[in-house]
């Protein structure tokens, strides 16, 4: 059940984004664009979701990382305190 | 000469003249080591994605700069010591910068080596370069 809302909303592209678009930037300081690659929690979405290569998924991971770090992104959602 | 990127957040409760003084302070530390600012954009006051120092929100500041290795060791020691800045993270955007090029840059997406306050899952893959031509 799990599996299949999140294959409903991530629909598996044949092609990586990035690949297909070259004018496509992956930033560490666009949290926006990173959106798209985590969930509602705020885990990343692996390459089988996405569709990302293999070399723009790590690209998408650090970026993602270096978002959390810099409090662009969220580590999780659940909030600890 | 290296190029690096250095984005940190300022606290939220100050003033523009202590926006101004971090400014000047950080600036100050960058020439101080032979460094040159290329940019210096203040993004503004932005959400935090979850609250540090038990703020929930902060200034942005994107400073990009060329000079050498140990340059951004001295601004993230002036920044862990100054109160007023809550979180700092260094990308080197270049390995090496023309010095006769330096102009205002817009930057490509950054390389892999970065320096952080905390180490932690920062995992750093060396293998960009090499496993890169295995697809496309
Ligand atoms: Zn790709």
């Amino acid at each position: 059940m799990y599996d299949r809302r999140r294959r409903r909303a991530f629909p598996r592209r044949k092609v990586c984004r990035f690949c297909a678009d070259s004018k496509l930037k992956i930033d560490y300081k666009d949290a926006k664009q990173l959106k798209y690659f985590i969930t509602e929690r705020g885990k990343i979405i692996p390459r089988r979701i996405s569709g990302n290569c293999a070399r723009h998924q790590r690209q998408v991971t650090l970026a993602v990382k270096r978002a959390r770090h810099i409090a662009l992104m969220p580590y999780t959602t659940i909030q600890p305190h | 000469m290296r190029q690096y990127e250095t984005l940190f957040i300022v606290n939220p409760d100050s003033s523009e003249e202590d926006l101004k003084a971090v400014a000047t302070k950080i600036k100050g530390v960058v020439s101080g080591m032979n460094g040159i600012v290329t940019s210096y954009d203040e993004q503004g006051k932005k959400k935090l994605a979850y609250s540090v120092k038990k703020q929930n929100k902060g200034y942005y500041v994107l400073m990009d700069y060329v000079g050498s290795a140990d340059i951004v060791s001295e601004i993230e020691r002036n920044m862990r010591l100054d109160d007023r800045v809550l979180k700092y993270l260094t990308v080197k955007l270049a390995d090496e910068v023309d010095p006769e090029s330096i102009e205002p840059a817009k930057s490509e997406p950054p390389e892999e080596t970065e320096s952080v306050e905390t180490p932690e899952e920062e995992a750093q893959p060396p293998e960009a370069e090499e496993s890169a031509k295995e697809e496309s």
